[in-house]
């Protein structure tokens, strides 16, 4: 099939699952997962490069984003009592998964690493849409999630970028630069934004994204990865875009409506079928090893901090998907892993954002007991014009 | 059985729409006090950025917000006093809830709603039908 009938199918196929997403009200970032997933193996398509290349970039979108949404201000209130939960979820999971894949399945140290990484995350958005679901967004317990989800992320990202690194020279230049970057941006960007932004040209976005793909060109050739600095770098930039909200919006909508897409379809299409049929049992078994060691090592801590919702806590800090696939689809692109572990942990990062979800909400709901309308407010906004009040 | 006081459930469709006429309309019959209750569903599940779900948000409450504006309008063409409220949760549980702390003594809703989720586990109509405290009226 040549490259541009690949795209008819692939473009076809991202504006399917945009409107099932919208008919079942199933997030948009999963279904393209399992929409790839059903083409790359219904058509056994090979993913084109042009497809790694954007898949690629996204994620590096993806983690900048990840960053820039983060609540600075809130998290330097609630760190302390967030960072031993925030740590706790990421290095029992990483621990018991690098060993397990290491000594029990087999595979070589630096695919542990990935596998362990991989199934350390927690999803900062799974867990926020449920916070703002049950309005427990605005309470104390729900801060202190969100700030220990922050810390996971963060190790994540730490840890993707620095246990892959094999330098070379150009460590020199991608750490000078990327220093100067973060430190750069934030300060440069009222100015920039303020001169040349609000156009439809949108050289905003454009600056964001020449940045990113300094960033990753420099990373790959420093042989490391340029997660953390992305990251780093949309935290800099997030009090900006709390002050610029609109720019964040057209950020997202460039985002969603082509970069994203492409990244989880190319993760879905990746994901052998065949492969998680052969090895059912070791993907139970990964996917043990995720959520024990995250239950071990939260709970208590749990218990201290964000009480009477330990379990509800736990639960939603067992959840994990964007920095699972960026991590895995790293692994597959630098070739760490195979295409059949890829598939594993693919499937244990996707059930591992559907399952705990689904028992903390119908279990665990802290407002079970409440009146249901007693969860998400919904914000008073003017009326369109030609709509009187 | 006079009515005296009516919920009625809209979310902007065409089922729905009709649902809202004819509770204004027996409004007017029967003198009745009218409130109309928007449910905003919920928001995309196992979402991968919080910008969607920021989005998702924004946009439903924009839309439910707009609904609830016209809601009022339309009322008030119709000589109709009415109040609105506009909640966030599962549209069947919340139509049941409200009818029934708010001594409600009919409820009237469209059949179907907007999307294919309204549907997948059984109507909403279906639902409340079962659990409403009072009378429904389901609108083809």
């Amino acid at each position: 099939m040549s490259d541009i009938a690949v795209a008819a199918v692939l473009a076809a196929t991202i504006l399917i699952a945009s409107t099932i997403s919208v008919e079942i009200g199933l997030s948009v970032a999963l279904i393209e997962l399992l929409a790839g997933f059903v083409v790359g193996n219904a058509f056994h398509l090979d993913v084109p490069s042009w497809l790694t290349f954007l898949g690629s970039f996204a994620g590096m979108v993806l983690t900048f984003q990840a960053g820039a949404e983060v609540d600075v201000p809130q998290f330097k209130r609630e760190w302390r009592a967030s960072l031993a939960i925030g740590l706790a979820s990421f290095f029992a999971p990483f621990a018991v998964v690098g060993l397990l894949a290491y000594y029990g399945l087999g595979w070589n140290l630096r695919q542990a690493e990935i596998g362990g990484l991989a199934l350390s995350t927690t999803s900062l958005a799974v867990v926020y849409a449920v916070l703002v679901e049950t309005g427990l967004i605005r309470e104390l317990v729900g801060k202190r999630l969100m700030s220990a989800t922050f810390v996971t992320d963060i190790a994540t990202v730490a840890g993707l970028t620095v246990l892959f690194v094999k330098p070379t020279l150009w460590i020199v230049p991608f750490v000078i630069v990327s220093v100067a970057l973060i430190v750069a941006l934030p300060k440069a960007a009222p100015w920039f934004f303020g001169r040349y932004g609000n156009r439809v040209i949108e050289p905003e976005i454009k600056l964001v994204f020449a940045t990113l793909f300094l960033l990753t060109w420099l990373g790959t050739r420093a042989n490391s990865q340029a997660a953390l600095p992305a990251f780093i770098l949309g935290l800099v930039m997030s009090g900006h875009y709390v002050k610029h909200r609109q720019e964040q919006e057209r950020m997202r909508v460039v985002a969603f409506a082509f970069l994203t897409p492409f990244f989880f379809l190319k993760g879905g299409m990746n994901v052998s079928a065949g492969a998680l049929w052969a090895n059912l049992g070791i993907l139970g078994l990964l996917f043990a090893g995720k959520m024990i060691p995250k239950f071990a090592a939260i709970y208590p801590l749990a218990r201290r901090y964000t009480a009477p919702h330990a379990a509800f806590t736990t639960l939603l800090m067992s959840t994990g998907l964007t920095f699972g696939t960026i991590t895995s689809l790293y692994g597959l692109n630098a070739g760490i892993i195979d295409r059949t572990q890829f598939s594993l942990l693919i499937a244990v990062v996707v059930l591992s954002a559907v399952i705990p979800t689904a028992v903390a909400q119908r279990f665990f709901h802290p407002h079970r007991e409440r009146e249901p309308g007693a969860g998400r407010p919904v914000a008073a906004v003017p009326a369109p014009e030609g709509v009187t009040d | 059985m006079p009515f005296t006081r009516i919920l009625v459930a809209i979310d902007g469709s065409e089922c729905s729409d009709r649902a809202f006429a004819k509770a204004v309309e027996l409004a007017v019959l029967a003198e009745a006090q009218l409130t109309a209750l928007a449910v905003e569903g919920p928001l995309p599940a196992y979402a991968a950025t919080i910008g969607e779900v920021d989005e998702v948000k924004r946009e439903k409450d924009l839309y439910f917000n707009a609904l609830a504006s016209r809601a009022k309008q339309q009322a008030k063409e119709a000589g109709v006093e009415i109040d609105v409220d506009v909640r966030a949760g599962h549209a069947a549980e919340l139509i049941s809830q409200v009818a029934s702390e708010g001594s409600y003594d009919l409820v009237v809703l469209g059949h179907r709603g907007h999307f294919l989720r309204d549907h997948l586990l059984g109507s909403t109509a279906d639902r409340v039908a079962e659990t409403a405290p009072c009378p429904v009226m389901i609108v083809r």
